[in-house]
């Protein structure tokens, strides 16, 4: 599904490099979690994912599903099946949901051959999916993220998902700022839309997320490399331990 | 002075025609406007008010008043709305409109014909809101001007549906300088839409003056949607005047035109005023597109809301001056201002200017002025659901416009505008 090999990225603006060599492979179905602590390149892996402008590849290859994902523009990416729930979603004020949905879920069923939705079909769907992370379906009237509490956003996000329907999904610390009830409604959705073909990167500092959403892999990125990989119980032990005691395993291995 | 002396000459000229004629009632006023004219002068670039718009340049490839030759068609729009629909050329009535046929109460006739039937005290109206040594421009239109339209509501008559102008006809050649008088009689309420269709390559120059009077506890609602072609020149002097507890908005939505200059004047002269001016302009290709707007809040108790939107692309020039003066008995006054615009184009430009001048001490002011391109994390955020750049565009380009239409109280004219926006940003954002 996704293979990442030897990836450098700097910031164009800054030709300060970010990630040093990051080397992940995601399988079809599989969840992988990404940890590491503040300023790793946690949310500079997720923003070249997504191909967020500003971010120059300097070394390294990501294939997506057989094809050259750099090679794409975000908008084709998001079409290709990748879909990225953002850390800080943007308002757009005067921008209405309906308008929104309507217009990325017709992007993305013609690009697949799907027929465009007809306005009922489209309603229904909104309603089915909206009810995945209790969200209000009367949010279809307001702007997009205008005025919506964090715990909002955050669910529209998983909201939006649902109706992409993406082959692989990449979480960007969706567990930040939401409180416990709401951290149970986002993980309950997207456990709910686990699947053998849809694979999953989550993104998080803390591992309060995975005792919701258990991953099948857990990665540490410190420093801009994956240098501990394993299963679930590696997030109790950081947990536990904190980020410092990989790093000093890293000083003494160096 | 070259210019102003050759129109002078021409406007004079008419004037001693008319004396002898016919007595003309406002005659006076026009002999003084001319006189106002005369020592103002046409603003050079040097002139503070007209650093970035260079209207006398354009003046002087239409040198005379004469406006016989042919007439532009220009096209239509909302002829369908539910309203009292009149369609001008050059900027006059085409005919007479019947005794019986106006919902009583409202008056809508040549501002001759309501001279010779002195049923309503024009000389108290006009030149009330207007002040002939403000701008030589309307100073001009108003020494020029030969006619113009009167609409007039008598007072407590609210008139329920909107009277309509219908722009449709204008001189290809001349200066085009009509007059508009808008009288709201005290506790009556009129809407006025106006609509300047589009001139294809024709190059009309409209100098025009209007006034507005909203008497006390009088309620005026007046909407300009200017859509001429790109040949196509307005100078557009709109003077308000307001007695205590009345309300005034406007909006000016400006989608053609080569170069236009709106010069809005509001003096809310009572207490308890209200003043809502707004306005949008979508400015493309080499079009020129200025917005020069003075609210002079003399009495207390006021209000006053103030938005202006502008998209500038290609090569074309956006400006916006905001001035609000407070003056010093003026307490308890909320003015509110608010202007922004998106840049396109590198080759695009604007100059935006709020002037805050305030001299009593219990007031509440603000402004804001932004000017940017669009937003990069939220064509981002568009782009990452599989939404294509054009697209994204275009949805973030209507949004920040249609603010501005939310505003319209017509529902008709509202979803002709929106249809407008539409197809003018798709062409803007592919």
């Amino acid at each position: 599904m996704l293979t990442i090999n030897n990836l450098h990225v700097s910031i164009e603006e800054e030709q300060k490099e970010i990630l040093k060599g990051l080397n992940l492979e995601v399988k079809p179905g599989e969840v992988h979690a990404i940890m590491g602590p503040n300023g790793s390149g946690k949310s500079t892996l997720a923003s070249v994912l997504a191909g967020r402008d500003g971010y120059e590849v300097t070394e390294g290859s990501v294939t997506f599903d057989g094809e050259d994902l750099l090679e794409l523009e975000a908008d084709e990416r998001a079409r290709e099946g990748l879909f990225l729930a953002f850390q800080y979603p943007v308002e757009l004020p005067g921008v209405s949901m309906a308008n929104f949905l309507k217009q990325a879920v017709n992007s993305v069923r013609e690009h697949r051959g799907q027929d465009v939705l007809s306005a009922g079909d489209f309603l229904k769907l909104m309603k089915e999916k909206a009810a995945i992370v209790s969200l209000d379906p009367s949010l279809k009237a307001r702007a997009v993220n205008e005025g919506f509490s964090g715990g909002e956003k955050k669910r529209s996000e998983i909201f939006q998902l649902a109706l992409l329907d993406p082959k692989l999904a990449i979480l960007d610390e969706t567990d930040s700022g939401l409180d416990i009830d709401a951290l149970r409604i986002v993980a309950d959705g997207v456990n709910g839309l686990r699947n053998e073909n849809r694979s999953f990167v989550l993104i998080t500092h803390y591992q309060r997320l995975l005792d919701y959403i258990v991953p099948d892999f857990v990665h540490v990125l410190v420093d801009g490399r994956i240098v501990l990989s394993g299963g679930k119980e590696l997030a109790l032990q950081l947990e536990e331990k904190g980020y410092d005691w990989i790093k000093d395993e890293q000083t003494q291995t160096a | 002075m070259q210019i102003e002396s050759r129109l002078l000459v021409e406007i004079r000229d008419r004037l001693a025609r008319l004396d002898a004629n016919s007595g003309n009632g406002w005659a006076n006023g026009r002999e003084e406007a001319a006189g106002a004219f005369e020592s103002l002068g046409l603003p050079s670039t040097r002139s503070e008010a007209y650093k970035y718009t260079q209207m006398t340049k354009r003046v002087k490839d239409v040198l005379s008043l004469d406006n016989a030759g042919t007439l532009i068609d220009t096209t239509s729009a909302f002829t369908d709305v539910p309203g009292i629909h009149f369609s001008t050329v050059n900027g006059l009535l085409t005919e007479s409109v019947a005794a019986g046929s106006l919902p009583k109460g409202l008056t809508v006739s040549s501002l001759s014909e309501a001279y010779a039937e002195n049923r309503i005290a024009l000389d108290d109206h006009l030149a009330r809101a207007f002040d002939p040594d403000r701008d030589a421009f309307s100073s001009l239109a108003a020494a020029s001007a030969e006619d113009g339209i009167l609409i007039h509501v008598a007072a407590g008559v609210s008139i329920a549906q909107p009277v309509i102008l219908h722009h449709d006809r204008v001189a290809n050649s001349g200066l085009v300088q009509p007059r508009l008088l808008v009288v709201a009689e005290g506790d009556s309420s009129i809407k006025v839409i106006e609509h300047f269709g589009d001139s294809g390559s024709g190059s009309a120059f409209e100098n025009r003056i209007v006034e507005m009077i909203s008497a006390t506890g009088a309620s005026v609602d007046h909407l300009v949607v200017y859509e001429r072609g790109r040949e196509a020149t307005f100078v557009n002097g709109l003077h308000v005047y307001q007695e205590e507890r009345s309300h005034f908005a406007t909006n000016t939505i400006t989608l053609g035109g080569g170069m236009v200059r709106n010069n809005l004047h509001f003096l809310p002269d009572g207490e308890e005023c209200e003043t809502h001016l707004n306005g949008l302009y979508i400015a493309k290709g080499s079009m020129h597109v200025d917005n020069h707007t003075f609210v002079d809040h003399a009495k207390p108790n006021c209000e006053s809301n103030e938005l202006f939107k502008g998209i500038v692309t290609d090569k074309a020039v956006g400006v916006f001056n905001g001035k609000i003066l407070v003056r010093q008995d003026a307490q308890k006054i909320n003015a509110y201002q608010s202007s922004k615009s998106i840049l396109l184009d590198r080759a695009a430009s604007i100059y935006a200017k709020p002037e805050l001048e305030i001299y009593a001490d219990d007031v509440k002011c603000s402004h804001g002025a932004t000017t940017g391109e669009l937003d990069d994390d939220a064509l981002f955020y568009l782009r990452a659901r599989g939404i294509r750049p054009e697209a994204a565009k275009l949805m973030l380009l209507e949004a920040f416009a249609r603010d501005v239409v939310d505003l319209v109280d017509v529902d008709a004219v509202k979803d002709y505008l929106y249809s407008r926006l539409h197809s003018i940003l798709t062409e803007t954002a592919s």
